[in-house]
């Protein structure tokens, strides 16, 4: 098991090295000179030759990614054009706020998935997976920002019973788990939840009726529909892929919270990156997409580590 | 919703009377015949909405902004600039429609061609080419489209390129795993044996057998694809204003969900009937494709 | 099948053998294992001795009969026959010529042919039966139009009305009727050789015997040379001229069927013939031929391979490997310590003094 770890581990390596050549790269990708992407255009020439010798503008590309990275390591991702703070400051207030999120929805996701996912996989062709399975395909087809504009409609303009924008009375940045902060969050969440949800009861109803189809013939079925025996045969092997997926969705929700946290100005990374688009703050940008891609990628292997130790049978290539 | 995998398909069946068999079954399949009627009409809808749309989707005067849905003269309300929402819907579903569909159409070919090089020379070339294909995998495709965008620039042909980018991966690695699977099969492995080149074996016997299910694998994408595209419009990135486009509208009309909130909530219905109409046909296609039912 | 008997009868051509110069085919200590990998850095764990430094010959018009168990290397030895998978060492010489050296592979392709044991997944579902014939002459330089006509020749050869059968596709036929289409186009580059990988044993009893005829029929009017492999040992009586035995990825015994068969030397060749349900009830088996587990091709066992199972095993054969070596009989060799005078074997007989 240790060895499957390392092993997994070691093959990760190489994907996180190219996802941050990528990450890197995406300066150089952007029109004009680099240098014009990391300063505010008004800095003055003995900035500029600064910004030029910590970046290493004029040594091989090579030799810069080395220097990036270096700096990286040492938690330093560059400096916001736009507010002139650290990077990595910002991020570290955005990145627990955007978890929180991503966290609530996918538990609500994963737990309305599996209920819709496990009805229409039961009773699979009768009208009741028709409907659940007709749910969740309106999770996945949902364009979820627009899904959020809808919901701040219906229960923030016309209900008023909750706040269409910001994470706190006055947007604040700091957290606090009562009704006045919670408040906040409950549309977002739900309107996020909305693709896990699609997904995983997409994914259970296929496990289930799977399942069912392997051991039981309908006689069993038509002798105790809740029988408790089949209900857990049908969660012990159905638990660790979806699970899975569950995990996996987290990931996509951290990295694509962007369009939500729009809508919703939730002070999260997905917010900020919205800022850096716009403000063109190229440095905010490469440094938020980097942690966030990382992220992607230990949760990918934390997943991959987990499924396999529930369930030995499967072994992701 | 179907269990058959795509390699079983490649592996398994696909005779020449196979997919007229698939077709026929998604006929009698009255969820994803009314999709595809969905579609046309939105396709139809984009083709000819200047023989449709009853106004200048560009002209707008400020005196009539904001203005309900059932307006006289402007059945859908008008936007915050006072242009009709009907003729700027019918026009935004050609933009929408082209940069939703057109990625992925491109990533078909590429990936396609990257999967099966990679299935079918196995090894080192494999090994190189997959793994590349895995770092874009690694990033979720929201983000990386977006990053790809927002290093770009807005514009059509970024948006573009970067969502290409995005839909390449996920069709390289269907592509890989199902030629990798023909591969093994006898009938590959005679051809071999009568000396043909790789060419020539990929072009007659591996070709055929594997474009079908990585095409039905690309047609599943499309709806993400109407998606993300609309979504890097409502972010700014994409399409760029004057043009008419149902994300972008729905960024610039987002402020005006406390005036008229059903008509700035107009667009986002747009994408989604479209979306789903080609998630059922899709899901439709899967199941006339599963040789067990 | 009951009282089975040579099929001498049905290929006069086999009886005439061994009067060209020398063997068409010749392999020599031809080795192939597979790595497994593992471990931290994918390295190797180990390797699957598939087939462990083989020899044998093939005389020009006589069918060979490989046997031996599931996992003993047949497979991948008729795969090496026709460079589906290259060897990690040895040489396959056709008609004087090495492969690698003075022959090529394409060369070799053309004159050593294949038929594989499933019949549906050796034909692409989407090409019709004499497209699929006509397609290696014509990846040889054919002309399509002669492809084809070629094609519907030997479609006629082997039984199958071109008329009706041309332009249907696999799925359309019976699995004797595809194998048929598969031997067709195996004879589409006028092979010498033609090796069939248990070509037979996925048909009806019924429909298995036609093949077989079919297969003689074609060996006399072609002057074709069989590789015929089976675990069908009745099938491979029939067949064969001569047959070779494999254990575990090497040679046990080979020499002419009927002597063999009557008097098989190696243990494993006499505990595998033993093992054949016997129409005589004079002649029933009362105990397992065979003790012990089937060996593990990873790691097998030092010495003779065959030691951990065979009866009489003896202390030299847990260490040394014994060699292939002629039987007093003609053209009968065994790879087997009691066989080899002065082995060490105590069953073995001393060996001959050199005279002085």
């Amino acid at each position: 098991m240790l060895v499957y770890v390392l092993k997994r581990l070691f093959y990760t390596l190489p994907v996180a090295f190219g996802v941050s050549v990528v990450c890197f790269l995406l300066v150089h990708i952007a029109p004009g000179d680099p240098l014009t992407s990391v300063l505010p255009p008004d800095a003055s020439a003995q900035l500029q030759a600064d910004m030029r010798k910590i970046y290493g503008f004029d040594r091989p590309l090579i030799v810069q990614y080395g220097l990036w990275v270096l700096k990286t390591l040492q938690g330093d991702l560059g400096v916001s054009i736009a507010t002139g703070r650290p990077v990595a400051a910002e991020l570290r207030l955005a990145l627990g706020n955007t978890l929180m999120l991503a966290v609530l929805a996918t538990l609500i996701g994963f737990v309305l998935g599996c209920l819709f996912g496990f009805v229409a996989g039961y009773f699979r062709d009768s009208w009741l997976d028709k409907l659940a399975s007709f749910v969740s395909i309106i999770g996945v087809s949902v364009p979820h920002y627009w899904l959020g504009m809808v919901l701040v409609i219906i229960f923030s303009v016309q209900l008023n019973w909750l706040p269409a924008t910001g994470a706190g009375p006055g947007g604040s940045a700091d957290w606090a788990w009562d009704w006045v902060h919670v408040r906040h969050l409950i549309l977002p969440a739900v309107t996020m939840s909305v693709i896990p949800m699609g997904i995983v009861a997409r994914t259970v109803r296929a496990l289930v009726a799977d399942i069912l189809s392997q051991e039981f013939i309908t006689g069993q079925r038509a002798k105790g529909l809740l029988d408790s025996g089949v209900f857990r045969h049908v969660v012990k092997n159905a638990a660790p892929t979806a699970l899975a997926v569950m995990g996996l969705q987290l990931g996509y929700l951290l990295g694509g919270s962007i369009l939500i946290e729009t809508v919703f100005s939730w002070p999260g990374t997905g917010f900020l990156l919205g800022q850096a688009i716009f403000q063109r703050d190229l440095p905010l940008l490469q440094g938020t997409i980097l942690v966030l891609a990382m992220f992607f990628v230990a949760l990918n292997l934390l997943v991959d580590v987990v499924q396999t130790m529930l369930d030995p049978r499967v072994q992701r290539a | 919703m179907s269990s058959a995998s795509f390699e079983t398909i490649a592996t398994e069946g696909t005779s020449p009377g196979y997919w007229s068999g698939v077709l026929r079954r998604l006929g009698r399949d009255p969820v994803a015949m009314f999709a595809l009627l969905v579609i046309l009409a939105m396709v139809l809808m984009a083709v000819f909405a200047p023989l449709i749309g009853p106004a200048d989707p560009y002209r707008g005067q400020m005196l009539r902004r904001l203005r309900p849905i059932g307006t006289p003269g402007f059945p859908l309300g008008t936007d915050e600039l006072g242009r009709d929402m009907l003729t700027r819907l019918i026009y935004g579903a050609r933009l929408s429609l082209l940069m939703g569909v057109t990625p992925v159409f491109i990533a078909f070919f590429i990936g396609s061609a990257i999967g099966i090089t990679a299935g079918y020379l196995g090894g080192k070339v494999n090994t190189v080419l997959m793994r590349t294909v895995d770092v874009f995998f690694a990033f979720p495709s929201v983000l990386l489209a977006i990053a790809l965008s927002g290093a770009l620039g807005a514009g059509i042909f970024n948006g573009l390129l970067s969502l290409t980018i995005v839909f390449i991966p996920p069709i390289a690695r269907i592509a890989e795993s199902v030629t990798t699977a023909v591969r093994k099969i006898e009938y590959v492995e005679a051809a071999r044996a009568s000396g043909a080149s790789a060419l020539t074996i990929v072009r007659v016997h591996v070709l055929g057998n594997v474009i079908g299910p990585i095409f039905v694998y690309a047609t599943g994408l499309i709806s993400v694809s109407l998606i993300l595209a609309s979504g890097l419009s409502f972010l700014g990135l994409g399409v760029k204003p004057p043009e008419p486009e149902w994300g972008l509208m729905l960024n610039t009309l987002r402020n005006a969900i406390y005036v008229q909130p059903w008509v700035a909530a107009l667009p986002g219905a747009m994408i989604f009937i479209t979306s789903i109409s080609f998630n059922l046909l899709s899901d439709g296609l899967r199941s006339a494709m599963d040789l067990k039912s | 099948m009951s009282a089975p008997t040579s099929a001498r009868t049905l290929s006069p051509a086999a009886d005439a053998s061994a009067l060209t110069a020398g063997p068409l085919l010749s392999i020599n200590g031809l080795t192939k294992h597979f790595p497994l990998k593992g471990g931290l850095f994918g390295q190797s764990r180990g390797v699957v001795r598939a087939v462990d430094g083989i020899n044998f010959d093939v005389a020009e018009g006589e069918t060979l009969g490989i046997v031996g168990e599931s996992g003993c290397g047949k497979s991948t030895t008729a795969r090496l026959l026709v460079d589906l998978i290259s060897p990690d060492s040895g040489s396959v010489i056709l008609g004087g010529r090495t492969l690698g050296v003075d022959l090529t592979v394409r060369d070799l392709r053309r004159q050593v042919q294949m038929v594989f044991q499933d019949s549906y997944a050796s034909l692409n579902p989407r090409l019709t039966m004499q497209d699929a014939i006509a397609f290696g002459p014509m990846v040889n330089g054919m002309a399509r139009d002669k492809a084809v006509a070629l094609a519907r020749d030997l479609l006629a050869r082997v039984g199958l009305d071109p008329g009706r059968f041309a332009g249907r596709y696999p799925h359309e036929l019976s699995g004797g009727q595809r194998q048929r289409v598969n031997i067709a186009r195996a004879l589409a580059f006028s092979p010498k050789i033609v090796v069939l990988d248990e070509a037979v044993s996925a048909l009806d009893k019924s429909v298995e015997a036609q093949v077989l005829n079919l297969l003689a029929d074609l060996k006399a009017e072609l002057g074709l040379t069989y590789i015929f492999i089976s675990h069908d040992l009745n099938v491979v009586r029939y067949m064969s001229d001569r047959v070779m035995v494999m254990y575990l990825g090497q040679v046990a015994e080979i020499g002419p069927v009927d002597a063999l068969y009557a008097a098989p030397a190696h243990p494993y060749s006499q505990a595998l013939l033993a093992a054949m349900p016997s129409m005589d009830p004079d002649r029933r088996t009362m105990e397992a031929p065979l003790a012990g587990d089937p060996p593990n091709p990873i790691n097998p066992p030092s010495g003779c391979r065959f030691h951990t199972r065979c009866r009489q095993a003896d202390g030299v054969c847990s260490v040394t490997v014994p060699v292939l070596h002629a039987l007093p009989q003609k053209g009968h060799l065994a790879s087997c310590h009691l066989h080899i005078p002065g082995s060490g074997h105590t069953g073995a007989a001393p060996r001959r003094e050199l005279a002085p």
